[in-house]
């Protein structure tokens, strides 16, 4: 099915290579690079329209790249400037679509049945691999139906039964769980995750929710405009982001300008001194964690707020302040009840602040 | 599905894409090309390119053209303006107000639909002639109107005004519902919101379908012939029709006749084209919502009586005439119980009866035209909507020409392009030559069914098969044409039924001795045997119509509802 291995034997999963696309004039896709090794899932986290699914049609071979090489288990499947080009057909993969491409004239069992079909399987393990899927995904009773009938969660559990059946090397993910409500899409996130973990997938998983994506990847792929802001294991990500526009993106924190003063760096607006950083420049944006965060004035730096908005949940209050002299909105959850129009302290460590260069503006 | 530019690594399948450009080519392109090949070079049937123009030129500043032109322009605005008399009104009634049994109406005025327009006006000529029907019945007989410009233009308009009521009932309906009722919260009352918002909201959607009402008009043969002729009115399609089957046969002469008519009626399919994809009209799409109909009052009774009368006229009429032809023993015995049998429909199907050859030979070739004109439809949509470049422009454009091909020119084209003596091997002179008239004819319609049902399936559906390791045209096959097919199925049916009774085409290009219904009952009066003729026009109009709807309604049954698209 793949070419030959070129590459050291099943060194990766995936792995793209400055990858670009565009669509006529507009550039989709710029210089993309990343890897996968094999039993890891690598998430692709990005807002709308940063082109994940771009990159994950790419990868199935339903769009073929303008530039860059694209390698799955080894074995090239898409090189445009050495005329490598596989059908998708031929890259033998397992995907998820975000509508579930469910085919409606086909029961159950002949939607999941069909990828080992088209290998050639013989009836009688066909029909075993088939049963197995579904069982695995929780749906053997529900063979004979259509798709139609199933409900939205059922139909994407047949999605995945689909994708798994003929023990792809790498499956595609795209948002499958973007059309669920809410407490659905908590459950099936573990399914997602046990089911990967229990048949050791290789998998890339597209998503625009971080807390699916930091739950179910060993990479996040932060993306960004068409191009990889960062790659990173989830501690590390939310630890440590590279850019602003990652920190602002995965909601890690306030993010604040700040000025070099005589001795010092001061957030403007405030008249709160940090020490010095180990930044150059007259200006920088630091990012005020929501974790390094305490409720009092206990130092060792302490920010004044006011309260914005307080809403109850299930979990306490989820506070909005503004520091005091600036527009500046921080998010904080907290136990004790406090009202709008409140003023608080807020206590952090310095070192606890990242770092950023002004230039690097979110968008 | 594709979206054409971009680098798809999905192709669709080269295979479907090379059997949609030649099937294109050999049933629409070859008799195009040869028409225009004709016209240019007149000495063309004896091999020889010499003379360009020279017959061209000349047919085109012959006053014999000028002539036939001029009536067809007639003929197809007397129609129009004949159908817009008859739908308007009663569309406008339809929408705007609570007529009594409206369900009912509109389920008879659907009936000139089912009737082929020649043999309506066959009944009609049956009615109205001398000693006619009317005649027997009141003492008085309509001869002189019949048997006159404005007669043919009155029972075209009536053979077609049905298409304009539906079209604007409903769009009456929808904008009432959406537009009018936000004018009258304004102060206009019901008449003042019809003139100002409902009727100027939609003149699109009437002028597409007058002029849908043309272009049948100017391509209709049956009627013309039979009641033009014997006044002398020629319009283009008899004038093509004359210089090909009457001797001395002018093929360059029909050649360019041809092209002036297929002119006439691209102007006509562009012109409404252009209506309906403007984007005003969009806003009237959709379904008609409930609003609040008026009642009539004491109009409840007149606007009754126009229905039926309307109706009957279109309908019952037609009918009655060839029923009471079928079973007249003779015509000269008129309406009397003596004279009333089923004499004619025992020798049209007793065994051996040449009748019953033609009806077998009919179906055939309708079943057979819809197998493969909805398979070549739905192959040629999917390379069109799969398709990049020019070459999907090009396939566009052919799979929508046959749209602006009247039946005469089709065959026209064909016997240009199958009787030419240098051929080893021609379909020419077997049934073989009326499928690919009929396929050529009907075309549009499957592949109109099949992008519009295409563009509703989900661009993954496809997508994930093939991921799933499935190639180009297993994909198609497995996926994309049972999808299909519902909406396929129902191309079919129509195309059946238009087929099995076609007329000018059968009447040019059939095999020596070979007879379809529509030939048969067109020999038959011609030769006197009217009431032989009609017994074939009650059979043809009852199987052409009762098959399609007992098919429509198993596939229902047999589907459940479990397959989308069959409403
Ligand atoms: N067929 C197309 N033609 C032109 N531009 C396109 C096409 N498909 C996508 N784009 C553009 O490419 C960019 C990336 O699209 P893509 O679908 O990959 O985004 P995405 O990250 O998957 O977004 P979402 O989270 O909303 O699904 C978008 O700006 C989009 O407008
Ligand atoms: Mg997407």
């Amino acid at each position: 099915m793949i070419s030959s291995p070129s590459a050291p034997a099943q060194s990766h999963a995936l792995a793209i290579r400055s990858v670009s696309m565009s669509y006529g004039a507009e550039n989709v896709l710029n210089d993309i690079s990343v890897d996968l090794a094999p039993g890891q899932v690598l998430g692709l986290l990005g807002p709308s329209g940063c082109g994940k699914t771009t990159l994950l049609r790419l990868i199935s071979g339903l769009l073929l790249p303008d530039a860059g090489e694209i390698e799955i288990a080894g074995g090239k499947v898409a090189v445009p400037e050495a005329g490598i080009a596989l059908p998708p057909e031929k890259r033998g993969l397992g995907m998820v679509f975000q509508d579930y491409a469910l085919w409606p004239h086909m029961s159950v069992a002949r939607n999941v049945a069909f990828p080992l079909q088209m290998k050639r399987v013989g009836a009688a393990e066909c029909k075993e691999r088939v049963a197995k899927a579904l069982d695995r995904v929780g749906l053997g009773a529900m063979a004979e139906r259509r798709p139609s009938d199933l409900s939205g969660g059922q139909q994407q559990r047949v999605a995945i039964a689909r994708a798994i059946v003929a023990e792809p090397p790498l499956v595609l993910f795209d948002e499958p769980l973007s059309n669920l409500d809410r407490e659905l899409r908590e459950t099936m996130v573990e399914e997602i995750a046990d089911l990967v973990a229990e048949l050791n997938l290789s998998a890339v998983y597209v998503t625009h929710d971080h807390s699916e994506a930091l739950t179910l990847s060993d990479h996040v792929a932060v993306m960004r405009g068409g191009r990889i802001e960062q790659t990173a294991s989830p501690h590390d990500l939310v630890n440590h982001p590279a850019t602003s526009a990652v920190a602002d993106f995965l909601r890690l924190g306030c993010l604040m300008p700040v000025a070099r003063v005589a001795d010092g760096w001061t957030i403007e607006g405030t008249g709160l001194v940090l020490p010095e950083g180990a930044f150059e420049g007259a200006q920088a944006q630091v990012l005020l964690p929501e974790k390094a965060l305490r409720l009092g004035a206990s130092g060792p730096s302490t920010l004044k707020t006011t309260v914005v908005r307080a809403q109850t949940r299930s979990t306490g209050q989820a506070l909005t302040l503004r520091v005091t002299g600036t527009p500046h909105l921080i998010r904080l959850s907290s136990s004790s009840p406090v009202k709008a129009g409140d003023m608080l302290d807020l206590s952090f460590s310095p070192e606890d602040l990242r770092w950023f260069p002004i230039s690097d503006q979110p968008t | 599905m594709a979206r054409g530019a971009v680098a798809t690594g999905a192709e669709g399948s080269a295979t479907l894409k090379w059997i949609a450009i030649i099937g294109l080519l050999l049933v629409v392109a070859i008799p195009c090309l040869f028409i225009v090949v004709q016209a240019i070079f007149p000495e063309f049937g004896s091999g020889s390119f010499a003379a360009p123009f020279s017959v061209f030129f000349k047919t085109l500043i012959d006053p014999d053209l000028f002539g036939l032109a001029g009536n067809t322009l007639l003929l197809g605005v007397g129609t129009m303006v004949c159908a817009a008399i008859l739908a308007v009104p009663l569309a406008a009634l339809r929408a705007l107000f609570r007529v009594p049994g409206a369900l009912i109406w509109d389920a008879l005025l659907l009936i000139p639909f089912m009737i082929p327009p020649y043999i309506a006006a066959l009944g009609w000529i049956m009615t109205l002639q001398p000693r006619g029907y009317l005649e027997q019945l009141t003492g008085i007989h309509l001869a002189p109107l019949l048997f006159s410009v404005t007669g043919i233009m009155l029972i075209m308009g009536l053979n077609t005004f049905s298409v304009v009521y539906f079209v604007l009932s409903r769009t009456f309906e929808t904008i009432g519902a959406r537009y009018s009722d936000v004018g009258r919260v304004f102060g206009a009352g019901q008449w003042r919101s019809f003139w100002r918002i409902t009727l100027p909201l939609s003149m699109p959607g009437l002028a597409a379908s007058l002029l849908l009402v043309f272009a049948m008009s100017i391509e209709e043969y049956g009627t013309p012939a039979a009641l033009g002729r014997r006044i002398g009115f020629e319009v283009l399609v008899t004038g093509i029709e004359n210089r090909i089957s009457e001797w001395p046969i002018d093929l360059p002469g029909s050649a360019t006749l041809s092209l002036v008519l297929v002119s006439m009626a691209l102007v006509a399919f562009m012109l409404q084209r252009w209506l309906l994809t403007r984007r005003d009209y969009r806003i009237v799409g959709g379904k008609p919502q409930a609003f609040d109909k008026k009642e009539l009052g004491v109009w409840t009774l007149p606007v009754s009586l126009l229905f039926a009368f309307v109706a009957f006229l279109a309908t019952g009429l037609p009918i009655l005439a060839i029923l009471a032809t079928a079973l007249s023993r003779t015509i000269s015995g008129g309406l009397k119980p003596s004279n009333l049998g089923l004499d004619h429909f025992s020798e049209l199907l007793g065994a051996g009866s040449e009748g019953l050859v033609a009806l077998g030979n009919s179906l055939v070739l309708g079943t057979t035209t819809a197998l493969l004109a909805g398979l070549l439809g739905a192959i040629t949509a999917y390379s069109v909507v799969k398709g990049r470049g020019r070459f999907r422009i090009v396939l566009d454009a052919l799979s929508i020409t046959p749209n602006s091909l009247p039946g005469v020119v089709v065959a026209v084209g064909i016997i240009l392009a199958w009787n030419q003596p240098w051929l080893p091997i021609t379909p020419y002179n077997t049934p073989f030559i009326l499928l690919l008239a009929y396929i050529c004819i009907l075309l549009p319609q499957p592949v109109r069914y099949a992008t519009a049902s295409l563009h509703q399936l989900g661009d993954n559906l496809e997508a994930s098969a093939r991921v799933c390791g499935s190639g180009p045209l297993k994909a198609f096959v497995r996926i994309v044409f049972p999808l299909i097919l519902p909406s396929m199925v129902t191309a079919m049916i129509l195309v059946f039924a238009v087929a099995s009774r076609e007329l000018v085409a059968s009447l040019l290009v059939a095999p020596v001795g070979f007879q379809t219904i529509a030939v048969f009952i067109w020999q038959q009066f011609d030769q006197g045997s009217a009431g032989l003729g009609m017994a074939m026009a009650f059979c043809a109009v009852l199987i052409t119509t009762l098959i399609p709807l007992a098919l429509i309604s198993l596939l229902r049954w047999a589907s459940k509802g479990t397959v989308a698209g069959l409403r």
